[in-house]
Formats: structure tokens, C-alpha cells, sequence
């Protein structure tokens, strides 16, 4: 491989750490200019879980049959047991079975 | 380590409890690690290209998505674009995680979002609700998953083609699953369900409609204007 293609590869590396650093820096920036009243805590907070909600979302509603029934059972998992491991593996059993079956 | 704010403090202790709590998808990430070792390998990346992307992006998303765009001359600008566009839930992760890191000096706040993840990050904030203010809890969930991230790309380096299929063995929704259990396994609160809804919504429209990877800062931002239109009472709070 030549110099030029390995400093290549190492800027690209760099852009992409800088980036990926910078955004989990930025949101305590911007924050600490912000004062934290209760419209902003109370933002802030729904804000938090509505990201993970964000996420989820549309892996559902686009995911295979197997994805939906694994949200599904992992869910009922989660509310039952509160357990991540049990929510997961039965997450995983069900998109592994559905996919087993069905495809 | 006792921080100014004795109430938000990080210490051995809570480091090792987030390792522990993070350990079950650590074993998962791990797969996952290998997962992006193979396709490096598959890509035709350098083994030092991949370790070096896995030990310090430590980004799945970006890391995947990068390889879909390594090839020679590489794409900087776009490579960066992507990345970008990828990584702007973060800026919004960090911001909610301020409250708790308020009280540590910059540098310490900076320090303590190195390893942030949207794994960590949920399970964290989700003590933090329930009323953990020991930031071990966060600096622990990012070392046991940045850990295993690493050791599974080595793995899948080392091994080439073992998994070809991760989706027939379900491997692919083990983010999903946890994620799904940090929403809907914390005692939600039923003054959240419209948040929540304005959110799930606005999300799937801007995933139609919006260049890739935009729903997640839509959602985020709508579920939490939403919340702050609502009447204060609902919250128990007297703001508004």
C-alpha cells in the first residue's frame, strides 16, 4: 500500500473521529448556555426518551415480520419481567424463529 | 473521585456496577463487533484501518456505513456528510445527559461523553430517572460495550467469514429489543403518551420524506416541544 493511500485512510479516520466526538461534545455546549428552567428540563427529559422512540419507530414499521413479532415479545418481555437479557434473547428467538419459518 | 457537587459524584464502585449492568449486551456487541470486522475484511479494509475506526469512532452506524464508501480516492467530503448525519442524535444524547454532568468541570464533562453510545447513553439515563447520580453507572456502560466492540472486531478480523447471515440468527435486532426495554420497561408515564405519539409520527414522516438518518433529531425535537405545550399541571410541575 503507498504512503499517500495509508495518510488517506488516516485523515478519513481523524474526519470521522472528530465528528463523532464533536457531536457527543456539542449537545453539553450548547446546553451550558442554556439555562435550566422547567421548560427546559421538562423539553430536555421527553426530548431523552422520544430519541429512543425516534429510533425505534421506523426499524418497526419497516422491519420484516420477524423484527415486528421480536419488538412485540420483547416488549411484553420488558414490561413483565424488566429483564434486558430475557427481553433480548426472546427478541432474538422470535426474528431467528419467524425468519426460520417464513423465509 | 468526589466531584464539587457531591450529589452527582463518580467513583470505582459505580463504574464496575455500569460494567455489570452493561455486560449482558456487551456479550451481544460483541457479535456486533464481529459482524463489522468480517465486512471490513469483506471491503478489502487493512486490519489496522478497521482496529483504528473500532478504537476510536467506536460508532457502528458510521463505521458500516463508512465501509459501503471506502474505496480509493476515498470520499472525504461525503465519508464526512454521512458521519454527520448519523451522529447528530448524539448532540441531542449529550444534551440530555447536562443535568447530571452539570456539576463536573468542563474537561470531566467532555471526558465522560467519549464512550457515549445510544446503548449506554439509554441505560444511564434511565438510572439517572430513577435516581442513580453516580456517573460510574455511564463511564462503566461505555468501557464494558467499547470493550467488547473492539475485541469483536479483532475477532471478526482474525476470522473472516464466520457470520454471513446475522440476520437469521436475530442478531439484528438485539438493539432494538434493549432499546424497546429501556422505553417501555421503566415505568412509563402515561402523561407521555403523546410525546411519545408526536414523535413516533413525525419520525416516520422525515424517514419517508427527509435525507437519511434526519428522523431520529425530527422525532427527538417534536416528542419534546410536545412535552413542553403540554399543560405543567400533567407533569406535576407549576412552569406553565
Amino acid at each position: 500500500m503507498s504512503s499517500s493511500l495509508v495518510w488517506q485512510s488516516l485523515l478519513a479516520i481523524m474526519l470521522m473521529v472528530m465528528i463523532a466526538y464533536g457531536s457527543r461534545v456539542l449537545g453539553l455546549l450548547v446546553m451550558s448556555h442554556v439555562p435550566l428552567g422547567p421548560y427546559v428540563r421538562r423539553f430536555v427529559d421527553a426530548m431523552s426518551s422520544s430519541v429512543l422512540i425516534a429510533v425505534i419507530t421506523p426499524m418497526v414499521v419497516h422491519g420484516d415480520g420477524g423484527t415486528r413479532l421480536a419488538a412485540v415479545a420483547a416488549g411484553a418481555v420488558a414490561i413483565g419481567l424488566r429483564s434486558p437479557l430475557a427481553s433480548i434473547a426472546v427478541g432474538m428467538f422470535c426474528a431467528a424463529w419467524w425468519r426460520w419459518w417464513f423465509s | 473521585m468526589i466531584l464539587k457537587d457531591n450529589y452527582a459524584h463518580l467513583d470505582l464502585s459505580g463504574t464496575w456496577r455500569g460494567i455489570r449492568m452493561m455486560l449482558p449486551l456487551a456479550a451481544f456487541t460483541v457479535a456486533f463487533g464481529l459482524a463489522f470486522g468480517v465486512a471490513a475484511v469483506h471491503r478489502g479494509l487493512a486490519d489496522w484501518e478497521a482496529m483504528l475506526m473500532s478504537l476510536f469512532v467506536f460508532a457502528a452506524p458510521s463505521q458500516f456505513a463508512a465501509l459501503e464508501l471506502w474505496r480509493s480516492p476515498l470520499p472525504l467530503l461525503a465519508l464526512a456528510a454521512i458521519t454527520l448525519a448519523i451522529h447528530t442524535r448524539h448532540m441531542l444524547m449529550s444534551a440530555a445527559l447536562y443535568p447530571w454532568l452539570k456539576p463536573l468541570p468542563r474537561r470531566q464533562q467532555f471526558a465522560m461523553v467519549i464512550l457515549l453510545t445510544d446503548s449506554s447513553w439509554a441505560m444511564a439515563l434511565g438510572e439517572y430517572h430513577r435516581g442513580e447520580r453516580n456517573l460510574g453507572i455511564l463511564l462503566g456502560g461505555g468501557i464494558a460495550l467499547w470493550s467488547a466492540w473492539v475485541v469483536g472486531t479483532a475477532i471478526g478480523l482474525a476470522f473472516g467469514g464466520g457470520i454471513t447471515e446475522p440476520e437469521r440468527f436475530g442478531l439484528d435486532v438485539i438493539m432494538l429489543c434493549f432499546l424497546l426495554m429501556i422505553v417501555v420497561g421503566g415505568n412509563p408515564r402515561a402523561v407521555m403518551a403523546l410525546p411519545w405519539l408526536t414523535a413516533a409520527i413525525s419520525a416516520l414522516m422525515a424517514y419517508w420524506w427527509l435525507p437519511p438518518y434526519l428522523h431520529v433529531m425530527v422525532g427527538a425535537l417534536t416528542g419534546g416541544m410536545v412535552a413542553v405545550l403540554l399543560p405543567g399541571r400533567w407533569f406535576g410541575t407549576s412552569a406553565s
